[in-house]
């Protein structure tokens, strides 16, 4: 198991303001490099408030974040996107590609945000595409690929810059259980060659069942927080 | 250059509404540098028929009919004003023409045919016989020639206000472009006006200068009147005699800004409420792009890009269509026709540009201020 990548100390958010409705409250965990989590609960339990929270899209209301050894809670917009861009990759439940791109082109775009040209990214893009099952697209439009081809697009482009952390939210909500099975598939084989760390956020308890380890949300608390059998061999 | 090439890209995957927009700006714009062409050559036109063939900032005598010596100092020192185009010595007198039971009063004006064609062009103005002033040679307005019959050669008698007569040929008739000076106008060589006057050979009425730019006369005028040489002297200019046409000219100017600012307000509002429209649809891209750790400004800056395209594309349209509708008024047979102006046409595609990028401030700033989760939670 890899240094502490991610800690979340006393996690909380709440929103409005005259009527206050609590999201998320006191969450503590840790996670190390080349973790393969999921998150689970029922919906509206506060996951995804969770994972929008760890991957500084949203700030907490109270507690802190700290990201490879980052206190993301003095960090600034500005700060705060750059880290996105070092150590996060993002899957959304939709692909969230940009259609007036190619395949190509999308893929890129993080590399591309970080300052790099597309020549120099394109070697790596191919390498990610081809890992992927990509190959051959990469001019095709992002509009014109089928839902499953979407999602693999939109994880490429999670994992161009190498992020020592992916963050997944419902990634398989939109496809079929073929391509449902395949992204996990895929999810897990990316962790064990490229020592990715992911925490997937999901209700269905079966695909939890599939990562090493399952933090349970209920009513904004985190309920549990246990190993499968698997990784506690490992350890 | 990622905000470039993705503004590039958004604005190429929506033809249909870029070209709406660039061709918003390149109306405005074309509208802009016809009307202002047109404004600036109608002036240009007024301005030169009217003082263009005149003295624009004259030396004088102190005492009102009182000749002025035209000293070799006083010589320099106009020519020392860098603004100052030609100066020219005159001796004016008046004298009557007599034509059977008429009596015409005509304004005589004596010099050097050369020097006096850098201010009147009489010869370039001759519609009959040949512009020359030695010895006794006389130019007239056509006017008087035609209501009397008068020709090139014909010898005709003016009378000096002393009585006395002095005969006098008539070399070239001229059109002075006013019926007015047609009819009273005359030009005699700097000899005989000496003579009538009973100058010196350095005496003169007055010198009669031209500027550069017309309207700086006033500066030109109080220049020339500081130095030591004029402190005897009186120096006028043009605009103190002409107020009810510059406020003419004036009251022209603040009419067409007035409609040339509508114009680019109508501008800059079709293009914010366009480029707004376009940050609404792309607000997904927005927030993904954010989410993925674009920072805000770089976001912002993509509809600054896309605004400047737009600018500077419909604005160089917009150019070349006011060049056009100039080029089509003057060829469609008006009576006054006017060229583009550089200047201004530099001036409204700039200001194209400016505004164009102005009305994408309030997208760019919205776009700024987005966070990524207002897109990412709303799917």
């Amino acid at each position: 198991m890899g240094e502490v990548l991610l800690k979340a100390e006393g996690l909380g958010k709440t929103y409005g303001t005259v009527v206050k409705t609590v999201a998320l409250s006191g969450v503590d965990f840790e996670l190390h490099g080349g973790e393969f989590a999921s998150v689970i609960g029922q919906s509206g339990s506060g996951k995804s408030t969770l994972l929008n929270l760890i991957g500084l899209l949203d700030t907490p209301s109270e507690g802190r974040v700290v990201l490879n050894g980052h206190d993301t809670a003095v960090a600034g917009r500005t700060q705060r996107a750059a880290l996105r861009n070092d150590f996060l990759g993002f899957v959304f439940q939709f692909h969230y590609l940009l259609p007036e791109f190619t395949v190509l082109e999308n893929v890129v775009m993080p590399g591309r945000i970080a300052g790099a040209s597309a020549a120099e990214l394109r070697p790596r893009a191919e390498e990610t595409l081809a890992l992927l099952g990509l190959e051959g697209l990469e001019k095709k439009n992002a509009n014109d690929l089928s839902g499953g081809q979407k999602q693999r697009v939109a994880i490429a482009r999670a994992l161009l810059n190498r992020p020592a952390l992916v963050l997944a939210d419902e990634p398989t909500g939109n496809l079929d259980t073929v391509n449902t099975k395949a992204v996990y598939k895929l999810f897990r084989q990316i962790n064990e060659q490229l020592g990715t760390a992911f925490i997937i956020v999901t209700h269905d308890r079966g695909v939890a069942q599939q990562t090493d380890r399952i933090l349970e949300i209920q009513d904004g608390r985190l309920q549990q927080d246990v190993r499968n059998a698997y990784v506690e061999q490992q350890l | 250059m990622l905000s470039l090439s993705i503004a590039a890209r958004f604005l190429r995957k929506s033809p249909v509404q870029s070209i709406l927009i660039a061709a918003g700006i390149a109306v405005g714009i074309g509208v802009q540098v016809f009307l202002g062409s047109l404004i600036i050559g109608l002036q240009e036109s007024l301005v030169d028929q009217t003082i263009g063939s005149s003295s624009q900032v004259t030396v004088q005598a102190k005492q009102q009919g009182a000749s002025v010596d035209y000293t070799a100092q006083v010589k320099d020192t106009i020519a020392s004003q860098s603004q100052i185009t030609t100066q020219v010595p005159v001796r004016q007198f008046s004298a009557i023409l007599r034509q059977g039971s008429d009596t015409v009063p005509l304004q005589l004006t004596g010099g050097e045919l050369a020097q006096l064609d850098t201010i009147y062009d009489i010869s370039g103005k001759t519609v009959a016989g040949t512009a020359a002033l030695s010895g006794s040679d006389i130019v007239l307005g056509q006017d008087l020639a035609d209501k009397y019959g008068l020709k090139p050669g014909q010898t005709i008698t003016l009378v000096q206000p002393d009585g006395k007569t002095l005969d006098e040929q008539i070399s070239a008739l001229v059109d002075f472009g006013s019926a007015q000076a047609n009819l009273s106008l005359g030009f005699t060589s700097a000899a005989v006006a000496k003579q009538v006057l009973g100058y010196t050979d350095q005496q003169y009425s007055e010198i009669q200068t031209q500027v550069s730019n017309v309207f700086d006369s006033v500066q030109v005028a109080d220049g020339l009147q500081a130095e030591p040489a004029m402190q005897d002297l009186k120096v006028t200019e043009w605009q103190a005699e002409n107020a009810d046409l510059l406020q003419a000219l004036q009251s022209q100017s603040t009419s067409s800004y007035t409609i040339q600012f509508f114009v680019l307000v109508a501008v800059a509002l079709g293009i914010a409420s366009t480029l707004a429209i376009s940050a609404v649809q792309k607000t997904r891209q927005i927030g993904i792009l954010k989410a993925m750790g674009m920072r805000d400004r770089q976001t912002g800056r993509i509809f600054l890009w896309q605004a400047a395209i737009l600018g500077l594309v419909g604005s160089g349209v917009g150019v070349a269509l006011g060049v056009a509708l100039i080029t089509l008024f003057s060829l469609s047979g008006a009576s006054f026709s006017f060229s583009p102006k550089p200047s201004f046409t530099v001036i409204s595609f700039v200001v194209g540009v400016l505004v164009a990028l102005a009305s994408s401030l309030i997208p760019s700033r919205r776009t700024t201020k987005l966070d990524p989760i207002e897109v990412i939670q709303g799917g």
